[in-house]
Protein backbone atom coordinates (compact mmCIF):
# COMPACT_ATOMS: atom_id res chain seq x y z
CA UNK A 1 0.00 0.00 0.00
CA UNK A 2 1.24 3.20 -0.29
CA UNK A 3 2.08 6.18 1.78
CA UNK A 4 -0.06 8.17 -0.40
CA UNK A 5 -3.38 6.11 0.72
CA UNK A 6 -2.25 7.10 4.78
CA UNK A 7 -4.38 9.83 6.48
CA UNK A 8 -2.89 11.31 9.91
CA UNK A 9 -5.30 10.38 12.85
CA UNK A 10 -4.06 11.74 15.94
CA UNK A 11 -1.13 14.16 16.58
CA UNK A 12 1.79 12.91 18.98
CA UNK A 13 0.67 14.79 22.34
CA UNK A 14 -2.93 13.13 21.58
CA UNK A 15 -1.25 9.55 21.20
CA UNK A 16 1.09 10.08 24.65
CA UNK A 17 -2.21 11.46 26.34
CA UNK A 18 -4.39 8.52 25.42
CA UNK A 19 -1.26 6.28 25.78
CA UNK A 20 -0.97 7.82 29.95
CA UNK A 21 -4.44 7.24 30.16
CA UNK A 22 -5.03 4.10 29.28
CA UNK A 23 -1.77 2.60 30.79
CA UNK A 24 -2.67 4.29 34.90
CA UNK A 25 -6.48 3.08 34.40
CA UNK A 26 -4.86 -0.64 33.52
CA UNK A 27 -2.64 -0.27 36.48
CA UNK A 28 -5.61 1.22 38.93
CA UNK A 29 -7.57 -1.92 37.82
CA UNK A 30 -5.03 -4.31 39.15
CA UNK A 31 -4.41 -2.79 41.72
CA UNK A 32 -8.18 -1.79 42.77
CA UNK A 33 -9.19 -5.23 41.71
CA UNK A 34 -6.94 -6.71 44.55
CA UNK A 35 -8.43 -4.48 46.81
CA UNK A 36 -11.76 -5.32 45.99
CA UNK A 37 -11.38 -9.41 45.86
CA UNK A 38 -9.18 -11.33 48.62
CA UNK A 39 -9.44 -14.09 45.32
CA UNK A 40 -7.53 -11.06 43.40
CA UNK A 41 -5.10 -10.11 46.30
CA UNK A 42 -2.16 -11.72 45.13
CA UNK A 43 -2.38 -8.88 42.37
CA UNK A 44 -0.66 -6.62 44.78
CA UNK A 45 2.52 -8.63 44.30
CA UNK A 46 2.50 -7.21 41.24
CA UNK A 47 2.98 -3.80 42.99
CA UNK A 48 5.44 -4.77 45.04
CA UNK A 49 3.54 -5.87 48.04
CA UNK A 50 -0.09 -5.30 49.78
CA UNK A 51 1.22 -1.96 51.44
CA UNK A 52 3.12 -0.71 48.38
CA UNK A 53 0.18 -1.26 45.98
CA UNK A 54 -2.18 0.82 48.72
CA UNK A 55 0.69 3.77 48.23
CA UNK A 56 0.62 3.40 44.46
CA UNK A 57 -2.66 3.30 44.25
CA UNK A 58 -3.67 7.03 44.94
CA UNK A 59 -0.36 8.29 43.08
CA UNK A 60 -1.06 6.56 39.70
CA UNK A 61 -4.69 8.00 40.20
CA UNK A 62 -3.11 10.89 40.51
CA UNK A 63 -1.28 10.34 36.92
CA UNK A 64 -4.68 9.00 35.51
CA UNK A 65 -6.78 12.11 36.51
CA UNK A 66 -4.23 14.70 35.09
CA UNK A 67 -4.15 12.81 31.70
CA UNK A 68 -7.57 12.65 31.75
CA UNK A 69 -7.98 16.22 31.95
CA UNK A 70 -5.48 16.30 29.08
CA UNK A 71 -7.55 14.17 27.16
CA UNK A 72 -10.88 16.11 27.99
CA UNK A 73 -9.78 19.10 26.80
CA UNK A 74 -8.06 17.78 23.56
CA UNK A 75 -11.04 16.39 21.78
CA UNK A 76 -14.62 17.65 23.75
CA UNK A 77 -14.93 20.45 20.49
CA UNK A 78 -15.14 17.32 18.53
CA UNK A 79 -17.01 15.39 20.69
CA UNK A 80 -21.07 17.44 20.70
CA UNK A 81 -23.53 15.62 19.24
CA UNK A 82 -24.88 16.69 16.24
CA UNK A 83 -28.30 15.71 14.16
CA UNK A 84 -26.50 13.13 12.73
CA UNK A 85 -25.22 11.87 15.45
CA UNK A 86 -28.35 11.03 16.67
CA UNK A 87 -29.14 9.66 13.58
CA UNK A 88 -25.79 7.68 14.17
CA UNK A 89 -27.44 6.36 17.57
CA UNK A 90 -30.61 5.27 15.80
CA UNK A 91 -28.53 2.93 13.53
CA UNK A 92 -26.27 1.64 15.91
CA UNK A 93 -27.40 -1.92 15.93
CA UNK A 94 -26.77 -1.71 12.08
CA UNK A 95 -22.99 -0.46 12.90
CA UNK A 96 -22.61 -3.24 15.21
CA UNK A 97 -24.23 -5.96 13.14
CA UNK A 98 -21.62 -4.93 10.20
CA UNK A 99 -24.67 -3.27 7.80
CA UNK A 100 -22.35 -0.27 7.13
CA UNK A 101 -24.07 0.76 3.87
CA UNK A 102 -27.22 1.54 6.81
CA UNK A 103 -24.92 3.76 8.87
CA UNK A 104 -25.42 7.45 8.50
CA UNK A 105 -21.89 9.09 7.59
CA UNK A 106 -20.25 9.68 10.46
CA UNK A 107 -17.82 12.64 11.55
CA UNK A 108 -14.36 12.18 12.86
CA UNK A 109 -15.82 11.03 15.56
CA UNK A 110 -18.98 8.38 15.39
CA UNK A 111 -21.69 9.04 18.07
CA UNK A 112 -20.54 6.04 19.70
CA UNK A 113 -17.36 6.94 20.26
CA UNK A 114 -18.60 10.61 21.50
CA UNK A 115 -21.44 8.70 23.94
CA UNK A 116 -17.97 7.02 24.97
CA UNK A 117 -16.30 10.17 25.72
CA UNK A 118 -18.85 11.87 27.79
CA UNK A 119 -19.64 8.76 29.95
CA UNK A 120 -16.09 7.81 30.36
CA UNK A 121 -15.42 11.54 31.58
CA UNK A 122 -18.29 11.69 34.18
CA UNK A 123 -17.09 8.48 35.45
CA UNK A 124 -13.54 9.42 35.45
CA UNK A 125 -14.67 12.71 37.30
CA UNK A 126 -16.31 10.46 40.20
CA UNK A 127 -13.63 8.00 40.27
CA UNK A 128 -10.99 11.03 41.12
CA UNK A 129 -13.25 12.59 43.73
CA UNK A 130 -14.01 9.47 45.74
CA UNK A 131 -10.08 8.27 45.40
CA UNK A 132 -9.30 11.56 46.56
CA UNK A 133 -11.43 11.31 49.76
CA UNK A 134 -10.45 7.58 50.18
CA UNK A 135 -6.33 8.70 49.98
CA UNK A 136 -6.92 10.20 52.93
CA UNK A 137 -9.54 8.98 54.76
CA UNK A 138 -8.71 10.52 57.91
CA UNK A 139 -10.08 13.79 56.99
CA UNK A 140 -13.55 12.86 56.29
CA UNK A 141 -17.02 11.07 58.08
CA UNK A 142 -16.79 7.41 58.04
CA UNK A 143 -20.38 7.88 56.38
CA UNK A 144 -19.40 9.80 53.51
CA UNK A 145 -16.50 7.22 53.28
CA UNK A 146 -18.59 4.58 53.23
CA UNK A 147 -20.53 6.01 50.31
CA UNK A 148 -17.30 7.26 48.48
CA UNK A 149 -16.19 3.43 48.58
CA UNK A 150 -19.65 2.46 46.87
CA UNK A 151 -19.02 4.99 44.02
CA UNK A 152 -15.30 4.78 43.60
CA UNK A 153 -16.46 0.96 43.02
CA UNK A 154 -19.69 1.84 40.64
CA UNK A 155 -17.57 4.39 38.18
CA UNK A 156 -14.56 1.98 38.37
CA UNK A 157 -16.66 -0.79 37.20
CA UNK A 158 -18.74 1.18 34.62
CA UNK A 159 -15.23 2.56 33.09
CA UNK A 160 -13.67 -1.20 33.37
CA UNK A 161 -16.36 -2.77 31.20
CA UNK A 162 -16.82 0.27 28.31
CA UNK A 163 -12.84 -0.35 28.53
CA UNK A 164 -13.31 -3.94 27.35
CA UNK A 165 -15.96 -2.93 24.50
CA UNK A 166 -13.57 -0.23 23.87
CA UNK A 167 -10.79 -2.60 23.36
CA UNK A 168 -12.55 -5.04 21.62
CA UNK A 169 -13.50 -2.91 18.44
CA UNK A 170 -10.53 -0.83 18.31
CA UNK A 171 -8.62 -3.78 17.95
CA UNK A 172 -10.54 -7.00 17.13
CA UNK A 173 -13.49 -5.79 15.61
CA UNK A 174 -12.48 -3.32 12.88
CA UNK A 175 -9.11 -3.75 12.34
CA UNK A 176 -7.17 -0.54 11.17
CA UNK A 177 -8.14 1.13 14.18
CA UNK A 178 -5.78 0.82 16.37
CA UNK A 179 -3.31 2.01 14.32
CA UNK A 180 -4.65 5.57 14.75
CA UNK A 181 -3.31 5.68 18.26
CA UNK A 182 -0.42 3.59 17.86
CA UNK A 183 1.84 5.75 14.63
CA UNK A 184 -1.02 7.98 14.65
CA UNK A 185 -2.15 7.28 11.07
CA UNK A 186 -5.16 5.38 9.23
CA UNK A 187 -5.55 4.54 5.90
CA UNK A 188 -8.01 6.50 3.57
CA UNK A 189 -10.31 2.87 2.44
CA UNK A 190 -10.38 3.11 6.99
CA UNK A 191 -11.33 6.50 6.92
CA UNK A 192 -13.89 6.11 4.16
CA UNK A 193 -15.95 3.35 5.75
CA UNK A 194 -15.83 4.45 9.51
CA UNK A 195 -15.78 8.43 9.10
CA UNK A 196 -16.84 9.10 5.86
CA UNK A 197 -17.44 12.75 6.24
CA UNK A 198 -13.93 13.33 8.36
CA UNK A 199 -12.65 11.70 5.22
CA UNK A 200 -14.50 14.06 2.94
CA UNK A 201 -12.96 17.19 5.28
CA UNK A 202 -9.48 15.73 4.87
CA UNK A 203 -9.43 15.15 1.42
CA UNK A 204 -10.68 18.69 0.13
CA UNK B 1 -9.43 -24.30 79.55
CA UNK B 2 -9.82 -24.91 76.09
CA UNK B 3 -8.13 -23.01 73.41
CA UNK B 4 -9.49 -19.43 72.96
CA UNK B 5 -7.32 -18.06 70.70
CA UNK B 6 -8.63 -20.29 67.92
CA UNK B 7 -9.24 -18.38 64.49
CA UNK B 8 -12.87 -17.78 63.96
CA UNK B 9 -13.10 -14.74 61.74
CA UNK B 10 -10.10 -13.83 59.39
CA UNK B 11 -10.71 -10.56 56.89
CA UNK B 12 -10.61 -10.90 53.42
CA UNK B 13 -11.14 -14.66 53.73
CA UNK B 14 -14.39 -16.42 53.50
CA UNK B 15 -14.13 -16.64 57.08
CA UNK B 16 -14.82 -13.24 57.61
CA UNK B 17 -18.44 -13.92 56.74
CA UNK B 18 -18.92 -17.75 57.31
CA UNK B 19 -17.44 -17.86 60.94
CA UNK B 20 -15.18 -21.13 61.73
CA UNK B 21 -17.78 -22.21 64.42
CA UNK B 22 -19.08 -25.32 62.79
CA UNK B 23 -15.24 -26.82 64.23
CA UNK B 24 -15.42 -26.44 67.37
CA UNK B 25 -17.59 -27.58 70.68
CA UNK B 26 -19.04 -24.35 72.49
CA UNK B 27 -15.54 -22.37 73.34
CA UNK B 28 -16.55 -19.97 76.14
CA UNK B 29 -16.82 -16.29 74.64
CA UNK B 30 -15.61 -13.82 76.80
CA UNK B 31 -16.72 -10.08 78.15
CA UNK B 32 -15.79 -7.10 80.09
CA UNK B 33 -19.06 -5.60 81.62
CA UNK B 34 -18.40 -1.92 82.59
CA UNK B 35 -20.13 -0.10 85.12
CA UNK B 36 -20.65 3.37 84.29
CA UNK B 37 -21.93 4.17 87.46
CA UNK B 38 -19.20 2.90 89.55
CA UNK B 39 -16.51 4.92 87.74
CA UNK B 40 -14.88 7.02 89.94
CA UNK B 41 -12.79 9.02 87.02
CA UNK B 42 -9.13 7.88 88.17
CA UNK B 43 -7.76 6.83 84.89
CA UNK B 44 -5.82 4.12 86.29
CA UNK B 45 -7.31 1.59 83.90
CA UNK B 46 -5.74 4.49 81.35
CA UNK B 47 -1.99 3.96 82.73
CA UNK B 48 -2.63 0.12 83.22
CA UNK B 49 -3.14 0.06 79.58
CA UNK B 50 -0.10 1.88 78.29
CA UNK B 51 2.05 0.07 80.76
CA UNK B 52 0.94 -3.27 80.18
CA UNK B 53 0.90 -2.86 76.26
CA UNK B 54 3.88 -0.83 76.60
CA UNK B 55 2.73 2.07 74.81
CA UNK B 56 4.62 5.08 74.36
CA UNK B 57 3.49 8.27 76.63
CA UNK B 58 2.31 11.14 74.85
CA UNK B 59 2.86 14.58 75.99
CA UNK B 60 -0.78 16.09 77.11
CA UNK B 61 -2.10 19.74 77.65
CA UNK B 62 -4.89 20.78 79.82
CA UNK B 63 -7.75 21.30 77.26
CA UNK B 64 -10.20 22.60 79.50
CA UNK B 65 -11.54 19.30 80.54
CA UNK B 66 -10.08 16.29 83.28
CA UNK B 67 -10.29 14.12 80.32
CA UNK B 68 -6.40 12.66 79.64
CA UNK B 69 -6.20 13.23 76.07
CA UNK B 70 -8.64 14.97 73.15
CA UNK B 71 -8.67 11.14 71.67
CA UNK B 72 -7.79 8.20 71.40
CA UNK B 73 -4.25 7.85 68.84
CA UNK B 74 -2.12 4.87 67.35
CA UNK B 75 -0.51 4.55 71.05
CA UNK B 76 -3.35 5.30 73.16
CA UNK B 77 -5.95 2.53 72.93
CA UNK B 78 -7.92 3.60 75.71
CA UNK B 79 -9.86 6.87 76.78
CA UNK B 80 -12.04 8.05 80.09
CA UNK B 81 -14.35 10.39 77.93
CA UNK B 82 -15.28 13.24 80.54
CA UNK B 83 -18.53 13.47 78.95
CA UNK B 84 -19.68 16.99 81.01
CA UNK B 85 -23.46 16.42 80.82
CA UNK B 86 -26.35 19.02 82.85
CA UNK B 87 -29.39 17.29 84.62
CA UNK B 88 -31.90 18.92 86.17
CA UNK B 89 -29.22 22.10 87.11
CA UNK B 90 -26.68 19.38 87.82
CA UNK B 91 -23.32 18.80 86.50
CA UNK B 92 -22.88 15.05 85.50
CA UNK B 93 -19.78 13.43 84.12
CA UNK B 94 -21.07 10.62 81.82
CA UNK B 95 -17.73 8.88 81.63
CA UNK B 96 -17.06 6.78 78.81
CA UNK B 97 -14.27 3.90 78.56
CA UNK B 98 -13.76 4.78 75.07
CA UNK B 99 -11.93 1.84 73.71
CA UNK B 100 -12.82 -1.27 70.73
CA UNK B 101 -15.91 -2.57 72.19
CA UNK B 102 -14.85 -6.28 70.05
CA UNK B 103 -18.21 -6.64 68.27
CA UNK B 104 -19.44 -9.94 67.61
CA UNK B 105 -19.93 -8.82 63.76
CA UNK B 106 -17.07 -6.66 63.71
CA UNK B 107 -17.14 -3.56 60.78
CA UNK B 108 -13.47 -3.50 60.73
CA UNK B 109 -12.77 -7.01 59.87
CA UNK B 110 -15.39 -6.86 57.16
CA UNK B 111 -14.44 -3.91 55.98
CA UNK B 112 -10.76 -5.44 55.22
CA UNK B 113 -9.33 -6.42 52.50
CA UNK B 114 -6.03 -7.27 53.36
CA UNK B 115 -6.10 -11.05 53.96
CA UNK B 116 -5.47 -11.88 57.72
CA UNK B 117 -5.04 -8.45 58.87
CA UNK B 118 -7.98 -8.68 61.47
CA UNK B 119 -8.73 -11.42 62.66
CA UNK B 120 -11.35 -12.52 65.46
CA UNK B 121 -10.60 -15.72 68.12
CA UNK B 122 -13.49 -18.30 69.58
CA UNK B 123 -13.06 -16.23 72.78
CA UNK B 124 -14.50 -13.06 71.09
CA UNK B 125 -11.41 -10.21 71.02
CA UNK B 126 -10.99 -8.82 67.78
CA UNK B 127 -7.11 -8.22 67.35
CA UNK B 128 -4.89 -6.82 64.24
CA UNK B 129 -2.06 -8.41 62.59
CA UNK B 130 -0.19 -5.49 61.81
CA UNK B 131 2.01 -7.35 59.58
CA UNK B 132 -0.47 -7.58 57.26
CA UNK B 133 -1.95 -4.27 57.17
CA UNK B 134 -1.90 -2.33 53.92
CA UNK B 135 -2.97 0.78 55.29
CA UNK B 136 -5.85 1.80 53.40
CA UNK B 137 -7.88 2.19 56.75
CA UNK B 138 -10.63 0.84 55.32
CA UNK B 139 -11.66 -0.73 58.75
CA UNK B 140 -11.75 3.01 60.89
CA UNK B 141 -14.88 3.78 58.29
CA UNK B 142 -15.88 -0.03 59.03
CA UNK B 143 -16.18 0.77 62.62
CA UNK B 144 -18.87 2.13 63.85
CA UNK B 145 -17.60 3.17 67.04
CA UNK B 146 -14.84 5.31 65.15
CA UNK B 147 -11.92 3.65 67.42
CA UNK B 148 -8.94 2.39 65.28
CA UNK B 149 -6.13 4.84 64.32
CA UNK B 150 -3.97 4.98 61.87
CA UNK B 151 0.19 5.05 62.42
CA UNK B 152 1.68 7.61 59.85
CA UNK B 153 4.85 6.90 61.12
CA UNK B 154 3.93 3.02 60.11
CA UNK B 155 1.32 3.58 57.86
CA UNK B 156 -0.79 0.67 60.31
CA UNK B 157 -3.68 0.75 61.94
CA UNK B 158 -3.58 -0.10 65.83
CA UNK B 159 -6.39 -0.28 68.56
CA UNK B 160 -7.19 -2.55 71.85
CA UNK B 161 -6.25 -5.93 72.13
CA UNK B 162 -8.11 -6.77 75.03
CA UNK B 163 -4.77 -7.78 76.65
CA UNK B 164 -5.17 -10.61 74.34
CA UNK B 165 -1.73 -12.17 75.88
CA UNK B 166 -2.84 -11.80 79.12
CA UNK B 167 -6.29 -13.55 78.55
CA UNK B 168 -4.29 -16.72 76.56
CA UNK B 169 -2.25 -17.14 80.27
CA UNK B 170 -5.73 -17.31 81.81
CA UNK B 171 -5.65 -13.39 83.19
CA UNK B 172 -7.73 -10.69 82.82
CA UNK B 173 -6.84 -7.48 80.84
CA UNK B 174 -4.73 -4.81 82.66
CA UNK B 175 -7.45 -2.13 82.97
CA UNK B 176 -9.89 -4.95 84.90
CA UNK B 177 -7.17 -5.84 87.14
CA UNK B 178 -6.15 -2.16 88.13
CA UNK B 179 -9.73 -1.03 88.34
CA UNK B 180 -9.87 0.41 92.41
CA UNK B 181 -13.14 0.02 92.05
CA UNK B 182 -14.52 -2.68 90.78
CA UNK B 183 -16.10 -0.87 88.15
CA UNK B 184 -15.10 -3.58 85.27
CA UNK B 185 -15.58 -7.01 85.46
CA UNK B 186 -14.29 -9.81 83.33
CA UNK B 187 -15.72 -13.41 82.76
CA UNK B 188 -17.45 -15.62 80.22
CA UNK B 189 -20.00 -13.35 78.14
CA UNK B 190 -22.83 -14.99 79.97
CA UNK B 191 -21.92 -13.99 83.70
CA UNK B 192 -21.40 -11.25 82.28
CA UNK B 193 -24.83 -10.28 81.47
CA UNK B 194 -25.91 -12.10 84.32
CA UNK B 195 -24.21 -9.65 86.14
CA UNK B 196 -25.70 -6.44 84.01
CA UNK B 197 -29.15 -7.76 84.99
CA UNK B 198 -28.05 -7.80 88.79
CA UNK B 199 -26.40 -4.23 88.20
CA UNK B 200 -29.62 -3.08 87.00
CA UNK B 201 -31.69 -4.04 89.60
CA UNK B 202 -29.73 -2.31 91.80
CA UNK B 203 -29.37 0.57 89.85
CA UNK B 204 -33.53 0.27 88.93
CA UNK B 205 -33.86 0.08 93.21
CA UNK B 206 -31.76 3.91 94.20
CA UNK B 207 -33.95 5.48 91.51
CA UNK B 208 -32.10 4.94 88.06
CA UNK B 209 -35.06 3.47 86.73
CA UNK B 210 -33.89 4.02 83.01
CA UNK B 211 -30.64 2.02 83.89
CA UNK B 212 -29.87 -0.35 81.20
CA UNK B 213 -26.67 -2.60 79.22
CA UNK B 214 -25.13 -1.34 76.06
CA UNK B 215 -24.62 -5.05 74.07
CA UNK B 216 -25.90 -3.58 70.57
CA UNK B 217 -27.91 -5.65 68.36
CA UNK B 218 -26.67 -4.26 65.22
CA UNK B 219 -22.86 -5.46 65.71
CA UNK B 220 -24.46 -8.90 66.85
CA UNK B 221 -23.27 -7.92 70.98
CA UNK B 222 -20.47 -6.99 72.22
CA UNK B 223 -17.17 -8.35 73.83
CA UNK B 224 -17.07 -4.74 76.55
CA UNK B 225 -20.20 -3.94 77.51
CA UNK B 226 -21.42 -1.16 79.35
CA UNK B 227 -23.95 -0.90 82.46
CA UNK B 228 -25.11 2.50 81.49
CA UNK B 229 -27.08 4.15 84.42
CA UNK B 230 -29.09 6.86 81.99
CA UNK B 231 -29.97 4.22 79.87
CA UNK B 232 -32.01 6.91 78.23
CA UNK B 233 -29.39 9.42 77.46
CA UNK B 234 -26.73 7.07 75.09
CA UNK B 235 -26.01 10.36 72.92
CA UNK B 236 -24.79 12.02 76.23
CA UNK B 237 -22.28 8.73 76.73
CA UNK B 238 -21.10 9.04 73.17
CA UNK B 239 -22.36 5.63 72.84
CA UNK B 240 -24.44 5.46 69.57
CA UNK B 241 -27.63 4.67 69.75
CA UNK B 242 -28.26 2.20 66.97
CA UNK B 243 -24.51 1.34 65.40
CA UNK B 244 -24.17 -1.19 62.52
CA UNK B 245 -20.94 -3.68 60.96
CA UNK B 246 -23.50 -3.44 57.85
CA UNK B 247 -23.84 0.12 57.12
CA UNK B 248 -26.51 0.54 53.19
CA UNK B 249 -23.35 1.77 51.22
CA UNK B 250 -21.31 -1.87 52.10
CA UNK B 251 -24.28 -4.09 51.59
CA UNK B 252 -24.54 -2.01 48.27
CA UNK B 253 -20.72 -2.84 47.66
CA UNK B 254 -21.43 -6.42 48.33
CA UNK B 255 -24.00 -6.31 45.74
CA UNK B 256 -21.88 -4.66 43.23
CA UNK B 257 -18.94 -6.50 43.47
CA UNK B 258 -21.01 -9.91 42.36
CA UNK B 259 -22.98 -8.13 40.08
CA UNK B 260 -19.29 -6.50 37.99
CA UNK B 261 -18.05 -10.46 38.40
CA UNK B 262 -21.45 -11.46 36.10
CA UNK B 263 -20.99 -8.27 33.92
CA UNK B 264 -17.63 -9.27 33.75
CA UNK B 265 -18.19 -12.51 32.00
CA UNK B 266 -21.32 -11.20 30.24
CA UNK B 267 -19.28 -8.34 28.30
CA UNK B 268 -16.31 -11.30 27.73
CA UNK B 269 -18.41 -13.68 26.08
CA UNK B 270 -20.69 -11.24 25.07
CA UNK B 271 -17.64 -9.56 22.87
CA UNK B 272 -16.33 -13.41 21.71
CA UNK B 273 -19.98 -14.38 20.42
CA UNK B 274 -19.97 -11.03 18.31
CA UNK B 275 -16.88 -12.10 17.24
CA UNK B 276 -18.08 -15.26 16.49
CA UNK B 277 -21.29 -14.16 14.84
CA UNK B 278 -20.26 -10.62 12.66
CA UNK B 279 -15.64 -11.49 12.73
CA UNK B 280 -14.24 -8.66 11.45
CA UNK B 281 -14.55 -5.58 9.11
CA UNK B 282 -12.45 -5.45 6.67
CA UNK B 283 -12.39 -2.12 5.05
CA UNK B 284 -11.35 -3.89 1.58
CA UNK B 285 -14.55 -6.09 1.50
CA UNK B 286 -16.78 -2.68 1.64
CA UNK B 287 -15.55 -0.98 -1.56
Amino acid sequence: MSSESLLGRFTYVERVVHCVVGGSFVALLVTGLAFSYPSLFWLTALAGGGPAARVLHPWIGTVFGVSMVCMLSLWIRDMFLDRDDWRWLGAVKDYATQNHDKVPPAGKYNAGQKVFFWVQGVLAVVFVATGLLLWMPERFESGLLSVARLLHFASTMGGGLLLIVHVYLGTIAYPGTARGMIDGKVTRRWAALHHPRWHQDQSL
Amino acid sequence: MSNNLAIRRMSATPSAFIPLDSLRSNAPEYAKLVDISKCIGCKGCEVACKEWNDLKVEPTANFGSFQSHEDLSSNTWLLMRFNEVEVDGDLLWMIKKDACLHCEDPGCLFACPAPGAIVQYTNGIVDFNQDKCIGCQYCVTGCPFDIPRFDKATKTVFKCNMCIDRVDAGLEPACVKTCPTNAISWGTKDDMLALADQKIETLNRRGYSKASVYNPAGVGGTHMMYVVPHGDRLDDYSLPTDPTASPAPMTGLSFLKRAAVFLFNFSVVGTALHFLRYGQTHVEEHE
